[in-house]
């Protein structure tokens, strides 16, 4: 996982800001466009407060930015934080994810079989 | 050699990469996946990746030398050494191009039981943060881009024309 991997540990690290779940699901959805607060709070079933706390630290980072569109202040993803993390997950990480992945699955596998055996 | 690893000047968390996963199965059933090529070439690699084997020899001071074969046709010629089989434990090995890859690095694999479940640790400390990074940009160019994460910095590139 992201929190596994070996970086000087700052607060002010889209890394670090990426490690907690929530925040994750936040970017997920601010993915498909911007929101206002509110309506992430709603479609994630997080409280505001949790969400608006998790908004400051993604926008300390510049994973997220924020514009005001009359009274409302929008929410969205902010390229210049995921460059970083482009670069880094694209690699290693990556393909190492990937492959545990395929693992598992294999693993799986044999735990099947091998109960089908002890078990007959 | 990756061997100087350990008494290199730099901190070894700028030069180590660590991967974790938790598998639902016993840690000796995990374990015994690494052990064959049997079993190895059903896994090894990501989705879509195959692998060939010209030799295997699951020892301490054994080696396996394979190619994997890309979803694109790409062969990347691969050569790992096992330095430490304490089964069901923990696996240390040394993992190049060839056997003689200057910028191989060394990986230690460790399974722990957690209940019926194993946690398995992968550490990979390289030679240098130098060669930490030049890893990290060599597998990106093998690797499609396809975690979540990956995928929305993608994604967010290419809207913004960065």
């Amino acid at each position: 996982m992201m929190a596994g991997m070996a970086r000087a540990p700052t607060t002010a690290d889209a890394f670090n800001a990426i490690a907690e779940p929530q925040r994750r699901q936040i970017l997920e959805v601010l993915k498909q466009g911007e929101r206002p607060v509110l309506e992430l709070a709603e479609e994630l079933r997080i409280a505001q407060p949790n969400v608006s706390k998790h908004l400051r630290v993604l926008r300390e980072v510049r994973l997220v930015r924020v514009r005001e569109v009359g009274k409302q202040r929008l929410y969205g993803l902010d390229a210049r934080g995921l460059r970083p993390i482009h670069e880094w997950v694209g690699g290693f990480e990556e393909f190492w994810n990937e492959t545990f992945d395929r693992l598992d699955t294999y693993v799986q596998e044999l735990k099947r079989d091998k109960e089908h055996s002890d078990g007959t | 050699m990756a061997h100087s690893a350990n008494r290199s000047a730099e901190p070894a968390t700028d030069r180590e990469i660590v991967i974790t996963r938790t598998i639902d199965a016993p840690r000796e059933l995990v374990f015994e996946a690494f052990t064959d090529v049997r079993h190895l070439s059903q896994w090894w690699g990501p989705t879509g990746f195959t692998t060939t084997t010209r030799a295997f020899e699951f020892r301490a001071g054994g080696s396996w030398d394979f190619v994997m074969h890309g979803p694109d046709g790409t062969d990347y010629p691969n050569w790992i050494t096992w330095r430490e089989i304490a089964r069901p434990g923990r696996i240390t090995l040394l993992h190049g191009d060839s056997a003689d890859d200057p910028n191989a690095f060394e990986s230690v694999l460790t399974f722990e039981a957690r209940g019926a479940a194993t946690d398995l640790v992968m550490r990979t400390v390289f030679p240098t943060a130098e060669l930490r990074d030049h890893a990290v940009k060599e597998y990106h160019a093998i690797e499609g881009g396809e975690q979540t994460l990956g995928r929305l910095a993608d994604y967010v590139m290419a809207q913004e024309g960065i």
